[in-house]
């Protein structure tokens, strides 16, 4: 497990009747960014979702098998969910700020975990907004609403709150497919930074995307994980003929 | 959009085999104007080199739209990284035999110091490889390549050998001197175009394979 900060072992997940994911097995390594890609159905946002046990909210899911973070089975009874999800954060298709100010956006999570001093909020505040490359951008409006943000930086203000809880581990479900080329762009350039000290597993429908961001992509299909391989392999030379076809826009 | 990709490779596709051709023609009919000192088909060859220069462009400029279009993957990107070498590979064959036409032209009027058959020969064989890749290019059937080297060693061999014998009949007889410089100029391109048959070896194995190999 060197260098290893994930692993899914024999992971099946059920909606309902419905078998979402089958047999899956991966290893995610540390500071490294890990592209789910797949059409439409294939279970990538399902699988993406176990990694921070987002899929508990929905009542006819049922999971076996194991997600490792750190060694640490995620789904053991014993395992503390709000741990979780505190050191392993997720960033959604759609910006979702809460109606707040800027500033209070990225000091919820401090606060709710007992941080009450003003300085403290204000170092978390200005560090993870530098992290997410907003704070140039907003340093003169941290009390006007997130609300009044454009849609490129209503999404790094989600990183910029995801960060300031310090988390390990960032998982982004199609973090730019609402946004214009140029927040694209600076989401990307933000994804490359994150990972000297994060690592980060994204689910992206733009092939381009994942093969310009991730060092690692894993290929599904129909719920089964068809191939895991370097970015580049994936990509340049694919192994297996259902990737192959994918990638190359000739199904799906 | 994939049928488009598809239509716009098989059209790349059918007008690099067409480049193949022209520069295979230009190279081989320039060493039948050599050996026979046939003018006329000395100057029909040089008289190609436009069209191969054009061919080259319309591929190269092709080859990028569909880059910048399509931005395909995998195989299909293989291909368009395959084709956009060859043409460079197969501009430098034509060319050769441009040069040698050339030289056929100035010849006019001489006769060879004896009957030409290395020469010919060599260029048999370095066609035939070019020829191989061309094939392999087409089907993706890369069999063809495992005696690649070995050709190429053979072509190696024979341009050396024809040096050596160009130098005795230039130390009998220093009037011998202008011809031999040129026989030893052409045996040097033969080989060149091994080479560059070698090269396109290498691409089309990686178009094929995804794989990269050394074939020299």
């Amino acid at each position: 497990m060197t260098g290893m900060i994930m692993e899914v072992k024999d992971l099946n997940l059920w909606y309902g009747k419905k078998k979402a994911l089958n047999q899956i097995n991966m290893r995610m390594k540390k500071n490294k960014v890990t592209a789910l890609i797949g059409p439409s159905g294939c279970g990538k946002s399902t699988l993406i979702r176990c990694f921070n046990r987002m899929n508990d909210t929905i009542d006819s899911v049922k999971i076996t098998g194991e997600v490792l973070y750190e060694g640490a089975n995620i789904y053991s009874p014993s395992m503390d969910v709000m741990k979780v999800r505190t050191r392993i954060g997720m960033i959604f298709q759609k910006p979702n700020p809460f109606p707040k100010s800027v500033y209070d956006n990225i000091a919820y999570g401090p606060r709710i975990h007992g941080t009450k001093r003003k300085k403290e909020l204000d170092r978390i505040v200005e560090t993870s907004l530098k992290k997410a490359a907003l704070w140039e951008e907003v340093h003169d409006r941290l009390n006007d609403s997130a609300m009044g943000l454009s849609g490129g930086q209503q999404q790094r203000l989600c990183i910029a709150r995801a960060l300031a809880i310090e988390p390990d581990i960032i998982l982004m479900d199609e973090p730019t497919s609402a946004l214009d080329p140029l927040a694209t762009s600076k989401i990307e350039d933000l994804i490359y930074e994150l990972k000297r000290n994060y690592t980060v597993i994204i689910v992206t429908h733009n092939m381009q995307q994942a093969a310009r961001v991730s060092d690692h992509t894993a290929f599904m299909y129909l719920g089964d994980l068809v191939e895991f391989a370097p970015t580049r392999e994936i990509f340049e030379n694919p192994k297996q003929r259902l990737t192959e076809n994918y990638i190359t826009g000739r199904f799906g | 959009m994939p049928e488009k990709l598809d239509i716009e490779l098989r059209n790349i596709k059918k007008e690099i085999e067409l480049m193949g051709e022209l520069s295979r023609a230009m190279l081989m009919d320039s060493v039948t104007a050599l050996r026979d000192l046939d003018i006329q088909l000395a100057e029909d060859v040089l008289s190609r080199k436009e069209t191969l220069y054009k061919m080259d462009q319309n591929i190269e400029e092709h080859a990028l739209k569909v880059l910048t279009l399509h931005q395909p993957m995998a195989k299909d990107m293989r291909t368009l990284a395959c084709v956009l070498k060859m043409i460079t590979y197969l501009t430098r064959i034509g060319r050769y035999g441009y040069d040698i036409a050339k030289v056929t032209k100035e010849m006019g009027g001489k006769k060879h110091i004896k009957k030409l058959i290395d020469i010919p020969a060599m260029a048999r064989i370095a066609d035939t490889m070019v020829d191989d890749v061309m094939q392999a290019f087409k089907t993706e059937d890369i069999r063809s390549f495992e005696d690649l080297e070995e050709r190429d060693d053979i072509l190696d061999e024979e341009r050396y050998s024809i040096f050596r014998e160009c130098v005795t009949y230039m130390m009998e007889d220093p009037r011998n001197i202008t011809m031999c410089s040129h026989y030893i100029m052409i045996a040097r391109y033969l080989e060149r175009c091994g080479d560059h048959a070698c090269k396109i070896a290498e691409k089309v194995h990686y178009m094929v394979t995804g794989e990269w190999v050394e074939i020299s």
